[in-house]
């Protein structure tokens, strides 16, 4: 670890807070960094969450705010130096790549004099040394000197974002704060501008913070990143670690906004809006959250380590985990043989994901579920959900718990009983509720799988419905406790495409909005890739392979997962 | 770019040649003609009455009993050569009269200008500045009621509390009359001090108008990204304001300027009669009264092709300050 005194720049409890507006909104709220040289932070949050105040506020340039809290630039406190003496400090030491925009630069002077005039202000030069420094400024950032006559309007997006680049570089500065700097730029520029940086930041050695809502900027160009939500921080940790695994539910949101993160899954924004910057008591981004309680409105909480270097805020210590299975292992007596179907699996299911868990026809995959689900007892280790051990079927009958559809529907609904009986069954067994609350909690369930729901369809008996009704009647049943995770073996093989579509589109809404989670048993890899969050690759009854979807789909390491990936592959449309 | 240029003169072309017959027709509305007071140097008093012969051969002599038709062609064709006409009243060419009598206007009316930009110039950055905060209000109001008050008003004050109470500025005129100057220094103290309350009551109209404009294309520029940029910069306060702000706020500005041109001639004029200042307004108002057709198209023609000038000049340095406006975007 550096210590101390090596920071470059210190923040500690940093605070913005508009007082012009009534009630008085808080832009920025208790933010404590510390930035070693050379490093690369990046920070990340939908519009509005504070990321543009905070930079402004590090060099002073809110008028209308007020600013709280230290910011100490190599041992100097910044916040409250008089005008004066900041502006020793700015563009010199500190500068600002501003957010491209036509306005962003003076629309009567030329780029030229831009570029050149802090050097003036700050260095005293002469006018041809001041030129002289323009040109190279500009070659540095792959523009045409000769464009330095020109004015801003006369630019192209891409050229005024070098622009802003070489400006800020032009008294070479310890520390650049770089805002949105692809934000509107076509691919090319797009990438042609990060290389830049990335180049420059190597060549010049100056520290950089970035600040941007694209994700992929931040992964080509930060080290560590942290994710503003309200004017605070939610979580930070490495940049590697926190988008392949993020702990909070809003970073995980911003993960699933992201088109260019993993190319098959679908995009799923945020739900709700950000809360207007007024200062509430509870976690500010309660009300969006998928796994709020409750208990989370009352105290704002802390940032604590999870983990190595990853820090979150979360009353739950992030996103929590719904079933851990450690060491599973299941073995079957076939007269002398004896066969292991699951062999020492672990697994871990979190709150909001939906886990595939993929291989081929007899390679344990319906043992271990059934085992996750309790129909078996494993031979050796536990399973656990929400941290309470697995036994006796506490979480199956109870609302809100764990469910799972077996794979085979004739067996597992029966054909004697009706199909709202069939529905309704785990509610009257835990004695939910009134009997017409029950018919009608079926009654939904039935219409979120797209099954019929007219009172003739509902006194059918289970014979008469086709093998898609009746895998379709099994999940309806599953449903109707609102369960928070789902083990769902090979759920969709009877339906047709268009109902299947429908179907995991739902599960995918409900996973979303409000944290439902399940273990999603396929072998449909093309599936599997659309809708998996996370993907577990079973093999012989062992787990050969596992990680995120992307990952995996992209870069499969086991020779088994290769094998099986071109074999399903093979045969797009 | 060399179309439009074309459009462009088209355009002036067109402007004046509505403004010239304009000029032509309104003189000839006016009740009366220029014979019902001619010889009488005083009105009032010695009034000769024509006999309808010499009436008619007035008329004749000046062309007036010929068709409209007739006398808008001559008039153009006068003009073309650069002939005013002559005066009824004065006897004298036009072209004469007016030329002695524009240099006072154009004096007062430039010195107005720069003095009424100036100062509005400078008030209205500072209200910006301090935009809300007292100085602010208070310029505001101040501004405010100097310009509302009508200029011939703001004038009869003046020249009361100044010239006939407090006695520190001539009443009347432009210059001491009969006055032998031992030096060209006391010429123009004399001068200038006639000059000084008609100049203070134009610019005091004027004011109020830039001040407010000012103020407003400051505010907005003040809130410009472009200004946090040259602040982040770390560039000092004076060249964030004069460098940066003031410039841009300027452009609205400079086309006000020159389209006030108009207006400081329309206020010149009363300006002058309540000042008896011996400019175009006052010639314009005592040759009206005596139907001088002539002298009054002639004032009438030079104050277009003056406003057109400025308007013109008004395009032009646009141009050179906004860069912007010249969108050939080559470099």
């Amino acid at each position: 670890m550096i210590d101390e005194g090596q920071y470059l720049l210190e923040i500690k409890n940093f605070g913005v807070e508009y007082d012009c507006a009534d009630p008085p909104v808080r832009a920025v709220d208790d933010i404590n960094i510390k930035l070693a040289k050379n490093e690369t932070l990046g920070i990340i949050g939908e519009s509005g969450c504070g990321k543009s105040s905070f930079a402004m506020g590090i060099m002073g340039l809110l008028n209308q705010a007020n600013v709280e809290g230290e910011v100490i630039y190599k041992g100097q406190n910044l916040n409250r130096l008089p005008e004066k003496e900041m502006r020793k400090y700015r563009w010199k030491e500190i500068a600002l790549v501003f957010q491209n925009s036509l306005e962003v630069l003076n629309p009567v002077l030329t780029i030229g004099e831009q570029i050149g005039e802090p050097i003036k202000t700050h260095y005293h030069n002469s006018s041809a040394e001041i030129d002289v420094k323009v040109i190279e400024l500009m070659k540095k950032v792959g523009l045409d000197p000769k464009w330095r006559q020109a004015y801003p309007h006369q630019l192209s997006g891409g050229m005024r974002q070098r622009v802003l680049v070489a400006m800020a570089l032009s008294c070479n500065p310890e520390l650049l704060i770089v805002d949105e700097p692809t934000t509107a730029l076509d691919v090319i520029s797009k990438n042609e501008i990060l290389r830049m940086l990335q180049m420059l930041q190597k060549e010049l050695g100056f520290t950089m913070v970035i600040i941007s809502h694209d994700l992929g900027v931040i992964k080509k160009l930060t080290n560590r990143v942290m994710a503003m939500y309200c004017g605070r921080i939610i979580e930070k940790g490495l940049t590697s670690e926190v988008l392949r695994n993020p702990l909070h539910c809003y970073t995980r949101g911003l993960l699933n906004s992201s088109p260019n993160l993993f190319k098959y899954k679908d995009l799923w924004g945020i739900d709700g809006e950000p809360s207007s910057g007024i200062s509430t008591n509870g976690c500010a981004f309660y009300p969006r959250c998928c796994q709020h309680e409750e208990s989370c409105s009352h105290e704002k909480p802390s940032l604590e380590y999870v983990a190595l270097e990853h820090m979150v805020a979360c009353h739950k210590g992030g996103i929590e985990t719904f079933l851990k299975a450690v060491n599973i292992r299941k073995t079957y007596k076939l007269k002398e043989m004896e066969i292991v179907a699951v062999k020492d699996v672990s697994m871990e299911i979190k709150s909001g994901e939906i886990v595939a868990l993929v291989g081929e026809s007899g390679s344990g995959k319906s043992t271990l579920a059934q085992v996750l689900a309790g129909v078996w007892k494993p031979d050796k280790g536990e399973a656990f959900f929400k941290k309470k051990k697995l036994e006796g079927h506490w979480e199956t009958k109870m609302m809100g718990g764990m469910q799972i559809v077996f794979q085979d529907p004739f067996s597992a609904t029966s054909q004697r009983m009706k199909v709202l009986d069939v529905v309704k069954e785990p509610l009257d067994i835990i004695k939910w509720g009134s009997r017409d609350d029950r018919d009608e909690a079926g009654i939904k369930a039935l219409r979120a799988v797209q099954l019929p729901t007219a009172s003739e369809f509902l006194d059918r008996y289970c014979h008469a419905l086709s093998g898609g009704q009746r895998q379709r009647l099994a999940i309806a049943r599953a449903l109707v406790t609102r369960p928070k995770l789902l083990i769902a073996d090979e759920v969709t093989s009877m339906l047709d495409p268009s109902t299947q579509a429908n179907l995991l589109r739902k599960l995918k809404g409900l996973q979303n909005r409000q944290g439902f989670a399940m273990l999603y048993i396929t072998h449909d890899l093309h599936l599997a890739r659309k809708v998996a969050d996370k993907v577990y690759v079973m093999y012989q009854g062992e787990i050969v392979e596992h990680g995120v979807s992307g990952d995996i789909f992209k870069n499969p390491e086991h020779i088994y997962t290769r094998q099986l990936m071109k074999e399903s592959f093979r045969d797009m449309i | 770019m060399k179309h439009n240029r074309i459009m462009k003169l088209f355009e002036y072309g067109l402007t004046i040649w509505i403004i010239i017959t304009l000029n032509f027709l309104l003189p000839r509305l006016l009740p009366g003609d220029p014979f019902l007071l001619l010889s009488s140097d005083n009105a009032e008093n010695e009034e000769i009455v024509m006999t309808q012969e010499q009436r008619d051969y007035y008329e004749s002599y000046y062309g007036l009993d010929k068709s409209m038709g007739e006398q808008y062609v001559t008039y153009i064709g006068q003009l073309i050569h650069g002939d005013l006409g002559y005066s009824i009243y004065y006897k004298v060419p036009v072209s004469q009269i007016i030329l002695g009598r524009l240099g006072w206007t154009a004096f007062m009316v430039v010195s107005a200008l720069a003095v009424s930009t100036g100062i509005g110039v400078l008030l209205g950055s500072v209200s910006a500045w301090y935009r809300e905060k007292w100085p602010d209000k208070l310029l505001f109001f101040q501004m405010i009621l100097l310009s509302e008050i009508p200029v011939f008003l703001i004038g009869l004050m003046i020249l009361f509390v100044f010239s006939a109470w407090l006695r520190i500025f001539p009443l009347s005129g432009a210059m001491t009359p009969f006055e032998d100057y031992t030096s060209w220094w006391d010429q123009l103290s004399d001068i200038l001090n006639h000059a000084f309350l008609p100049i203070m009551v134009l610019s005091i109209s004027q004011m109020g108008g830039i001040y407010l404009l000012v103020r407003n294309s400051m505010t907005t520029v003040l809130q410009k990204d472009y200004l946090r940029t040259a602040k982040a910069k770390g560039l000092s306060q004076k060249r964030v304001i004069f460098h940066h702000a003031l410039r841009n706020a300027l452009l609205p500005v400079v086309t006000r300027i020159f389209l006030s041109l108009g207006a400081l001639v329309g206020g010149a004029i009363l300006v002058e009669n309540v000042f008896a200042y011996p400019g175009l307004g006052r010639l314009m108002r005592e040759c009206i009264q005596v139907h001088d057709y002539q002298v009054v198209q002639g004032i009438f023609l030079v104050v277009t092709i003056f406003v057109l000038l400025a308007n013109f000049l008004a395009d032009t340095v646009y141009k050179l300050l906004d860069p912007r406006v010249n969108d050939s975007g080559k470099v």
